[in-house]
């Protein structure tokens, strides 16, 4: 079973994920949702995506124009208007680009821009409420200060390590790592917007491991003091049987044998996959009934209910 | 009882519990599929009615499976569709027109008028600025090279009375006057959005870009009016300069306002004051886009085409009073009316 370090790390983690936080909102009908924050990574690979496409954009729209056969639209002074026309189209398209990229698709229904769908990041309000076009100009204004200047004052100070440069690249760093050092990788802006970038992912609805009816059917039962763990280790074990790895199984079922002192019958002994489907069940049945009287038990380390 | 009954199969109540209710579950998760790949519009008039019907029949689902199921994937299954719903349900589906009405009516001129202090600050700033250029250069011109280095041809020290003259005439003939208008209008937001962010460096930088507005300013005045032009060079700056210097003074103080509520964030925690400020400021800076864009078409082409340095002028006024009329009167609660 899992080592008594990892047992905080798996009952904490919502959805089951270890190692991530989540913001939770109480939603108006009384329910504590968890949203899981983004990891520093997911928002710098969304961060990525997004300049990618800023950048690349531009460059397919000249090609493309390269490729129309344009070239004697504008000859010698004619079709003027289309010529501003097309001027206007291009500083319009340059301008939202540079400074209207990340606030005109994160104000649309799906509050994220191409990257962050990519990641499956959304923006929300920290408390759930709705997220307004006032929060996400301010987050992303702030990135003029957050992102390009720093980047700016990096490169700076790549050529030049003056006293004043050092200052420079050391805030400049800070601002930029600022997600690193609170909880919920919230960077300025989220703070000044109250707004957080959660990762919404796509759950499927597997089916339920618990078989009772076969169990009884194969005679194999557990006597109350046999069932000598807690919720955690229950989480873990039906993570083995879900992922359905032979070595994994067979080593988690020795170590609960031994545990258990279970004895093996004699004719037609259970194989490691059956005996820990049994075992999950009888010990999902047990801890359940326990739970609806209000009896719950973290882990093994706990006293049995 | 008899023996030939039926036994009753043997299941767990969270197992039954599932069963009753995850039809409920999966549909809600093939319309919220739709909404993601097509948008609410998409949705006949029962499916829309059915949705929140279904968010609440999984949220309450929710709320029972965490007491009595211990099946770590059908309560990971269910915050998943849960929070995927909520988004969707409490999310942004307010009516354009409401937007709209929030927006200009309520929004924007009360977030200006909360800003006032901040405001008036910046806006002293940039006339402290005007008049130390223009006593600087009064003193000793060379300092103009200085302060607008790029401005030695049309606009330099040694341009005569004429040369002067032409840069601020008009040019009626010309048709590509719009883009010029956007590049002014692009250019004066970026620069907007730079002023208002760096208050967030506890608002300094936004001081010293604010002030060099005024320098430049100052200066520029001083150079046309030692030649005698002071007047039409008041004309030609006026009739979008109310505009955009007013926006400009506008984001220096949300500028400062950001970095006043960071560095003594008052009663409340320094994370509620940032969020409070930044709220505030995010309105009046959508605003402040708003204005630069008629700044914008102002000065590319409204001076462009209008040359009589009176219309000018005039028009500078009445913008001047229209956004004064706008910033103080509009949307002020009626008296009774609850905050």
């Amino acid at each position: 079973m899992a080592k008594a370090g990892k047992r905080d790390l798996a009952s904490d983690a919502p959805y089951g994920e270890i190692g991530r936080t989540a913001t939770e909102i109480l939603t108006p009908e009384g329910v504590v949702l968890p949203f899981i924050n983004a990891t520093f990574g997911e928002r710098v690979g969304a961060l990525l995506l997004d300049w990618l496409i800023m950048i690349l954009a531009p460059v397919v729209v000249v090609i493309i124009w390269l490729i129309l056969p344009l070239e004697h639209v504008f000859d010698g002074g004619k079709n003027k208007a289309l010529g501003s026309f097309v001027l206007i189209v291009a500083m319009l398209f340059l301008f939202f680009l540079r400074s209207g990229y990340f606030i005109i698709f994160e104000m649309g229904a799906r509050a994220a821009t191409p990257g962050k769908r990519v990641m499956k990041l959304r923006v929300i309000s920290h408390d759930g409420g709705r997220l307004t076009p006032a929060a996400v100009f301010t987050r992303n204004a702030l990135r003029e200060v957050e992102l390009y200047l720093p980047v700016t004052l990096i490169f700076a100070w790549s050529a030049n390590h003056s006293a004043g440069s050092w200052l420079a690249f050391l805030w400049a760093l800070a601002l930029l790592l600022l997600p690193l050092f609170n909880k919920q990788h919230a960077r300025l802006g989220d703070f000044l917007a109250g707004t957080r970038v959660v990762h919404m992912p796509k759950a499927s609805l597997s089916y339920d491991l618990v078989d009772l009816e076969g169990d009884r059917n194969l005679g194999l039962s557990f006597t109350p003091d046999q069932l000598a763990y807690g919720e955690m280790e229950l989480t873990v074990l039906e993570q083995v049987l879900r992922e359905r790895k032979p070595a994994v199984m067979k080593a988690v079922a020795a170590r609960i044998k031994a545990r258990i002192n279970w004895v093996d019958p004699k004719i037609d002994p259970p194989g490691d996959e059956t005996f820990l489907r049994a075992y999950y069940g009888a010990l999902r049945a047990h801890l359940e009934a326990k739970m609806l009287l209000g009896r719950r038990r973290k882990d093994k380390h706990d006293a049995p209910v | 009882m008899t023996d030939d009954a039926p036994k009753p199969v043997l299941r767990l109540k969270s197992q039954k519990f599932r069963e009753a209710r995850q039809s409920d579950w999966r549909a809600l998760s093939t319309q919220l599929d739709k909404v993601e790949r097509r948008g609410l519009g998409s949705f006949s008039i029962d499916e829309l009615l059915n949705l929140p019907l279904l968010y609440r029949s999984a949220m309450s689902s929710l709320s029972m499976a965490q007491s009595i199921s211990l099946d770590r994937n059908m309560i990971t299954y269910l915050q998943a569709l849960c929070v995927r719903a909520y988004v969707y349900v409490y999310g942004p589906q307010t009516r354009f027109k409401d937007v709209l009405y929030s927006f200009f009516v309520l929004g924007w001129p009360r977030a200006v008028r909360k800003l006032g202090g901040e405001i008036v600050l910046a806006f002293a700033t940039l006339v402290a600025g005007a008049i130390a250029g223009w006593l600087m250069c009064a003193h000793d011109s060379t300092w103009y090279n200085v302060f607008l280095p790029g401005e030695q041809g049309s606009r330099g020290l040694d341009s005569s009375a004429e040369d002067l003259r032409k840069t601020i005439g008009g040019n009626p003939e010309n048709h590509a006057l719009s883009p010029f208008a956007v590049f002014l209008m692009t250019h004066n937001v970026g620069v907007a959005i730079s002023t208002f962010a760096f208050g967030a460096v506890f608002g300094l930088p936004t001081f010293a870009l604010t002030l060099y507005t005024g320098i430049t300013l100052g200066a520029m005045v001083w150079l046309f009016a030692q030649q005698g032009l002071g007047f039409e060079f008041a004309a030609w700056l006026t009739i979008h300069g109310t505009t955009e210097l007013f926006a400009l003074v506008i984001a220096a103080g949300c500028g400062f306002h950001i970095a006043r509520r960071l560095m003594f964030p008052g009663d409340v925690t320094r994370k509620q004051a940032l969020r409070e400020a930044g709220t505030l400021t995010g309105t009046a800076m959508i605003g402040v886009a708003v204005m630069l864009t008629v700044a914008g078409c102002l000065e590319g082409i409204g001076r462009q085409m209008i040359t009589d340095p009176f219309a000018r002028i005039g028009i500078g006024a009445v913008m001047l009073t229209i956004w004064g009329l706008y910033y103080t009167s509009v949307g002020r609660r009626k008296p009774g009316e609850g905050a």
